[in-house]
């Protein structure tokens, strides 16, 4: 069993995921062998043949989506691993200016560069847009997750090794949190930084904008259970993905519609930032952006002007 | 004129590659570190409302997540005019000692170490964690070991062990429990005996190094805190490759000392001071800056490796012992804050009413080098500019230089061997440069070499 890990735009922090499976690597060397991950191991390019390959990252210039296709055609089963490679992830933030203008701020813009700076030309040019990896070729499995957590990828990997899958929980971020709902009164949005939440009660339900209902789950709701609201960063739950008529923004409006019984358009009043607060891990998803009432369109629109 | 490249390098964290110029007469002319990634962060940060810097700035970077956060919520601290509580700043400073003990652990066991403990000649299938298992498995079960303690506090204290997100203005948004602390506290001190016995092999390791491996003159720069070695707070000094302290700097003056400039053949741009110098951070620098560790073992190694090479050194390849002290004490001060039962103490968080101030810069040292987070905010905080100042940015000269000595040495006849090929590429994992960092601008490293030929790349 031969596998290899492929890194496009994005952090590296799926590779280390995966080396955070701890002593349990020791085991999967038993089984499988790693023939490519430039992070750990000093082959410089895909073998053929490979059984399993995992990609990590979004493509964001001419040699992800070459890297991309190459590792398409040499393995057997490859798989989208983390919220970058299925949806963008932060990557995708970068779709809210042109290109151009990205590159006049981190070259000509900052405080300590002058205003003549260079602009890199003899290195590979950005595509168009970001991507994620499966708006682009054909994908087995998609593991979201930014990262994918030690629990899950203990129960995943080992089952990909056997040629099997492994039977997981498929529900929201609120299915894992161990908050209680309480009564809504005098329901309005704060900002993070505002009052202390208590440990008790839904942060949605306090006010604070948490993205668990529309969230897929297997984090065991870290962030809520630390009082730190859901950012989303798994990507959408399982009915926002299988419903063309739900996205992030309108059933999060509508969860807090019904727990406030206050109209949806005041709601809506409250928002703010949405690329920040909503769409940080999905604004490159084509999927996501191509819902009848995504938000995504709008907001690339509005910054590039 | 000819080029060769290496392309990906490898064992590094993210893309990058080398690329080689050869005269008529096959000699090297020139040779530089590329980086061919960038992802944007200091442009599409702009609209964000700054409290959600610390989480999305931790994604620039898979490996120092948690040095990203926690500048982040420094930052945010100064512009909502909220000072952490003292359990706050411990919890923080116990986090980012999680992210150190991963990291150097990561970096001296899996990525550099195999170049010394396998051999930098060894074929290049075997130089890496899996031929480690297979040479030394003791070795390599407890490099797991003492990683996985990292990545367990880490995630004790940010919820998650990578892309932690506890942090926010005025502190942490959780207490630490009288249980979680002792389960930790299990794990802190196996980890501590660890690290003491693998400082022989550190210390074998660095009887050997050769001091003019990748050999570049530099000035430097780190943070250290009364003397002492410090990552979460303290001021920020620098000394000239004479070892005179010629600054030092804790905030928004920050501009005053250093500046950025870009090439057309990498994303990753370069840092100077002011006066045209170029510097390096990370484990050397910061070692030639601090007088002491201010932890008992890795002040008696200390004392050892000064004893190698003397008070300051510029020997790049000393950046590796040097990594191996820092874990070593990160790992003892782990142990002596879970030891103290205070640390559980329930005033994490100092409250945050509105924006206090329109700029906050936080500064920290993380495992590869000061780190910079400098934001700008209208009234209503959300972020209208921003600067961030990664390590491996700084570094960026130190390794394009080390890149052409080696390869200037290496190269024979207009040809390189891959074991060759490796040698240049341990300049550059001496480093431990981090590409997913150096690119938040928008990036991507293992590495390339590049040879070229009257710039035809063969």
């Amino acid at each position: 069993m031969k596998i290899a890990i492929e890194e496009l735009a994005g952090c590296s922090g799926c590779t280390i995921a995966v080396l955070d499976l701890h002593e349990v690597i020791l085991d999967i060397l038993n089984e499988a062998e790693i023939v490519y991950s430039p992070v750990i191991m000093d082959v410089k390019e895909p073998p053929d043949e490979i059984d399993i390959a995992f990609v990590t990252g979004a493509v964001r210039n001419e040699e992800n989506m070459e890297r991309l296709k190459n590792i398409r055609k040499k393995a057997k089963t490859l798989v989208a691993l983390g919220t970058c490679a299925c949806y963008g992830g932060i990557s995708g933030l970068s779709m809210l200016s042109s290109n151009e203008e990205i590159f006049n701020t981190v070259y000509r813009g900052v405080d300590t560069v002058k205003e003549d700076g260079v602009i890199p030309t003899d290195v590979p040019p950005f595509t168009y847009r970001a991507f994620a990896v499966g708006d682009l070729v054909k994908m087995d499995y998609y593991i979201t997750g930014c990262p994918p957590k030690e629990q899950y990828l203990k129960q995943i990997i080992p089952a990909l090794l056997k040629g099997d899958i492994a039977e997981l929980s498929r529900k929201s971020v609120c299915s894992e949190c161990d908050r209680k709902m309480g009564s809504v009164e005098g329901w309005h949005l704060k900002r993070r930084y505002e009052g202390k939440p208590d440990r008790e009660h839904c942060l949605l339900g306090q006010g604070y904008l948490c993205l668990g209902p529309v969230t897929f789950g297997r984090c065991n709701a870290a962030c809520p259970k630390n009082n730190i609201p859901c950012h989303g960063c798994n990507g959408p739950s399982l009915d926002i993905l299988r419903e063309p008529c739900r996205d992030l923004y309108n059933m999060m409006v509508r969860r807090i519609s019904d727990l406030t019984d206050r109209p949806e358009k005041e709601i809506e009043k409250e928002l703010y930032d949405v690329s920040h607060t909503m769409y940080p891990f999905t604004i490159g998803s084509l999927i996501m952006e191509d819902k009848e009432n995504s938000k995504i369109r709008d907001l690339v629109q509005e910054r590039s002007r | 004129m000819k080029e060769i490249t290496i392309n990906p390098v490898t064992r590094i964290e993210g893309h990058a590659k080398v690329r080689i110029n050869l005269d008529d007469n096959d000699n090297v002319e020139s040779a530089h570190f590329q980086v061919v990634e960038l992802r944007g962060f200091e442009k599409f940060l702009i609209g964000s409302a700054v409290e959600e810097a610390p989480r999305i700035t931790p994604r620039i970077c898979g490996i120092c997540p948690t040095s990203h956060h926690i500048a982040a919520a420094k930052a945010c601290d100064q512009i909502f005019g909220a000072e952490p509580t003292d359990t706050g700043k411990k919890l923080r400073e116990l986090m980012m000692l999680g992210q150190f003990i991963h990291s150097h652990s990561l970096h001296f066991f899996m990525l550099a170490s195999p170049d010394f403990l396998i051999g930098h000649d060894a074929p290049a299938e075997e130089r890496n964690i899996v031929g480690l298992v297979k040479k030394s498995p003791d070795l390599a079960k407890k490099a797991i070991s003492a990683r996985k303690f990292g990545q367990r506090l880490t995630e004790a204290l940010g919820g998650k062990p990578i892309h932690p997100t506890t942090c926010i203005p005025g502190g942490i948004s959780n207490s630490l429990t009288e249980q979680k602390r002792a389960e930790l506290l299990e794990m802190a001190r196996p980890t501590l005996d660890i690290a003491r016995e693998g400082w022989s092999v550190a210390r074998g390791i660095m009887n050997n190094t050769d001091t003019d491996f990748g050999a570049v003159e530099t000035a430097f720069m780190g943070i250290e805190k009364n003397g002492r070695f410090s990552v979460y707070d303290g001021d920020v000094s620098i000394l000239s490759k004479e070892n005179v302290k010629t600054g030092s700097f804790s905030g928004v003056e920050y501009p005053d000392y250093l500046n950025e400039y870009s090439e057309d053949w990498s994303y990753l741009k370069f840092t100077r001071l002011y006066n045209g110098e170029y510097y390096r951070v990370g484990p050397l620098a910061r070692l030639n800056i601090a007088e002491e560790m201010g932890t008992p073992e890795a002040d008696s190694g200390l004392d050892e490796y000064r004893e190698t090479f003397g008070r300051f050194t510029q020997a790049t390849l000393a950046y590796n012992p040097a990594r191996y002290l820092e874990f070593l004490s990160c790992c003892e001060r782990a142990v002596s804050l879970l030891a103290d039962p205070s640390i559980c103490g329930t005033d994490t968080r100092t409250p945050a009413e509105g924006v206090v101030n329109e700029r906050g810069v936080g500064i920290i040292e993380a495992p590869r080098g000061t780190l910079i987070h400098d934001y700008s905010v209208d009234e209503n905080g959300f972020i209208t500019k921003c600067n961030l100042i990664v390590a491996t940015c700084q570094n960026n000269y130190g390794m394009d230089r080390g890149v052409e000595d080696v390869a200037g040495k290496v190269v024979e006849n207009g040809n390189l061997s891959e074991s060759a090929a490796n040698k240049i590429e341990m300049v550059i994992r001496a480093y431990d440069p981090c590409i997913s960092c150096a690119t938040h601008a928008i990036g991507k490293m293992p590495l390339n070499i590049e040879f070229c030929r009257n710039r035809n790349i063969i």
